[in-house]
């Protein structure tokens, strides 16, 4: 073969036709798109399958429990209803990681159907029998014995199933707040404390500081809602007055998370960082992000706190004896 | 034919500016629910800016600003200042400032320079673990001779460690006294958060906020009247209506007011005051969260925060007085006789024009990516 002849074979080889070329810048246009999606979504999917789906091992009753309970006539069950224990933790440098105390313990019973919520708080100085032995204030569950055994005692004593659960720290719910822009909520009254924890911004789990929420409309960062649900000494419901506070807060979360698309994914799980863990899988939590932009009546949400009659003091330790017979019924009607 | 070495080079700029652009893309998708809020003199000047008589005082991220001519001015650093109130002459304002442990009322000239200090609530601490010895004091007012300042005041504390009951109560304090010299006006209902936001009479008493329990253990607030100090003094709205902020109409015949009805919503409310008791509330405002509603001084309107958007902080608004008080409708022409015709005959009937329904005045949002602080009052002066 001739000089000329070879060179530019070898030059025709080095070369590709248009079409080759066009398919190629195709699958390069794609190829990357999908990369750039995947490195924005990727951190969200990581922190997104750290919170959730966690599996706790929930003991189940003993069968004399089950057979000697009274069983009130529940309500008929509506299809795909579900009950959701909310749980939340102080978090604080007092108690180590994962045996923290659960400050707030809200029953959360959803009815997609009628687009209703029932939302019941456990007062956290219940004295009740725990599912890990013993009998202690409710709160005490979760330090003893993580999630599965909050969720346990709370089905033994309450009678309930409980689907799913979530546990938020303390910071959890600031950051979460924080991302989202702050939450508008309207406080009933000025609450005052002149004996506040000191232990997330002050540094000293011992120390106190002073807090003064003022009343009426307001658009609170994470930081001041958590001091308004979190105070309770000028309280003179005090838990009950806070557990009010809690549910308020909440709701306005769920108003302001109706604005929330796709793209704010990562920044709220880098937000929740290790501060959420539910048993909710990761694919039920998307198909709950519009579920929960579509209840929008507010009237649609029923929020009941077990103050007296429901339970009343004197039980060990400034615990409270629950009042059963006024109890069940309640979240039996509610709580199928 | 393109070269390999060509093909390459330009696919891997594709796929960087392909990968790079969709990751851009998708923080772009974010909605604007965290978007920071603006200072106010940023957002000033705009060409369609709204302009409000008079300059308004108010408070966004601990500095005071003021409003005039469509432009916000700062008037103090961003060091906890809040609620300002002006000097019944107009001379000077009177504000609050807030630290993490106590709060103090200064006097300010209106161009925002310290004047003065009105109060002095800082305690050292007795232990390490005391807290309750310092004091906040809030809601600021002077009384109409400028020699009296009103305020909600949750001092003296006689309790140590361990009481943890904390209400205000509203105290008048002789101007450039101290609180020893002041006097204990209202009696606050224990673990509600007291008697706060005292209004000034020019006939003398005052309009205050109690909180109390209702009959569901909920707090709930009233207002209040009271024109002797000690006395229990009345109320003037109904537990159920949850009312709150109130604010004197410059001919002194209303007030503004904000109420809840125990729910999660916070109305505009009005209502006529003859000096002594309070005639039947009138919901202006239903559709926002409205709050420290404020009445324009030429009577022109009341101007008010409220979220721009749904959840979120806190903007101003104007609702002009045509909204709440229309203008009574033109009155139907009589007829009249047609000059020759049948003066025998009767006046014809006219045919009865519909008359125009008034149009709907909405309010005005005057600002749009501010976060004013709701808990503080506004000031208005013509």
């Amino acid at each position: 073969m001739p000089f000329g002849t070879r060179h530019r074979a070898r030059a025709s080889r080095r070369r590709l036709s248009p079409f080759r070329s066009l398919v190629l810048a195709a699958l390069a246009i794609a190829l990357s798109a999908v990369s750039g999606g995947l490195a924005y979504f990727i951190p969200a999917a990581v922190a997104a399958y750290n919170a959730t789906a966690q599996v706790v091992p929930v003991p189940s009753p003993s069968p004399e429990e089950i057979l000697f309970s009274p069983s009130p006539s529940p309500s008929p069950v509506s299809p795909g209803a579900f009950t959701v224990l909310l749980l939340g933790s102080d978090d604080d440098s007092k108690f180590s990681a994962d045996h923290v105390l659960t400050q707030s313990m809200i029953l959360v019973r959803v009815t997609p159907a009628t687009k209703q919520v029932v939302m019941i708080s456990i007062p956290r100085d219940l004295y009740v029998p725990l599912s890990v032995g013993g009998t202690s204030k409710i709160s005490a569950a979760y330090a003893y014995g993580g999630a599965g055994a909050a969720i346990a005692t709370v089905q033994q004593n309450f009678r309930v199933h409980i689907d799913e659960y979530i546990w938020v720290g303390l910071l959890g719910l600031i950051h979460v707040i924080d991302t989202i822009g702050g939450i508008d909520v309207v406080t009933t009254n000025p609450v005052f404390d002149d004996y506040y924890p000191l232990d997330v911004y002050g540094g000293d789990p011992y120390g106190y500081q002073r807090v003064a929420v003022l009343a009426g409309p307001q658009h609170m960062d994470g930081r001041h809602a958590m001091e308004y649900v979190r105070s309770r000494h000028s309280d003179y419901q005090s838990d009950f007055g806070r557990s009010k506070r809690q549910q308020q807060v909440l709701t306005a979360i769920r108003q302001k998370a109706k604005q929330l698309g796709p793209g704010d994914v990562p920044s709220l799980a880098a937000a929740i960082g290790g501060e959420v863990k539910t048993s909710i899988g990761i694919d039920r939590v998307a198909q709950m992000l519009p579920l929960a932009a579509s209840f929008d009546n507010p009237d649609s949400i029923q929020q009941f706190v077990l103050a007296s009659p429901y339970t009343r003091g004197g039980a060990p330790g400034g615990s409270l004896y629950p009042n059963w017979g006024l109890i069940l019924p309640l979240v039996h009607q509610y709580f199928p | 034919m393109i070269p390999r070495f060509l093909l390459a080079l330009g696919l891997a700029v594709l796929m960087v500016v392909t990968g790079v652009t969709s990751y851009v893309y998708l923080g772009s998708r974010q909605s604007r629910v965290a978007v920071k809020v603006q200072k106010p003199p940023e957002a000033t000047p705009k060409p369609q800016a709204f302009s409000l008589p008079g300059t308004l005082y108010l408070a966004q991220g601990g500095a005071l600003y003021s409003f005039s001519a469509g432009r916000f001015h700062q008037l103090t650093p961003e060091d906890g200042w809040m609620q300002p109130a002006i000097f019944p002459d107009g001379s000077a304002l009177v504000a609050v400032k807030r630290s993490g442990f106590f709060s103090d009322v200064y006097t300010l000239t209106r161009f925002g320079q310290v004047t003065g200090q009105l109060t002095n609530n800082q305690a050292a601490p007795r232990d390490r673990w005391d807290t309750g010895a310092n004091a906040w004091s809030f809601y600021p007012r002077l009384s109409p001779d400028q020699r009296t300042l009103w305020m909600s005041y949750d001092g003296p504390k006689y309790a140590g460690d361990g009481y943890f009951d904390v209400d205000m109560s509203v105290w008048a304090v002789p101007v450039g006294g101290s609180i020893r010299q002041g006097r204990l006006w209202t009696t606050t209902n224990n673990y509600t958060g007291g008697d706060i936001q005292p209004l000034p009479l020019v006939g003398g008493g005052i309009i205050y906020t109690k909180y109390s329990y209702d009959e569901n253990n909920n707090r709930v607030g009233q207002l209040w009247f009271t024109n002797r100090a000690g006395s229990y003094g009345r109320a003037l709205t109904s537990t159920a209506a949850g009312c709150s902020q109130p604010s004197l109409s410059p001919d002194g015949g209303s007030i503004a007011m904000i109420c809840n009805y125990g729910k999660q919503v916070s109305y505009l409310t009005i209502a006529p005051w003859n000096g002594s008791s309070l005639g039947g509330l009138q919901t202006v405002i239903s559709d926002q969260m409205v709050a420290q509603p404020a009445w324009a001084p030429d009577g022109s309107g009341i101007a008010y925060l409220a979220p721009g958007v749904s959840a979120g902080p806190f903007q101003l608004w104007f609702l002009p007085k045509n909204a709440y008080n229309p203008p009574p409708p033109p009155p139907v022409p009589t007829p009249t006789p047609t000059p020759g015709g049948p003066h025998n005959s009767p006046f014809p009937s006219p045919t009865p024009s519909p008359i125009p329904p008034p149009p709907v005045v909405k309010p005005i949002q005057v600002t749009t990516n501010q976060g004013f602080d709701a808990t503080s009052p506004l000031a208005w002066i013509g």
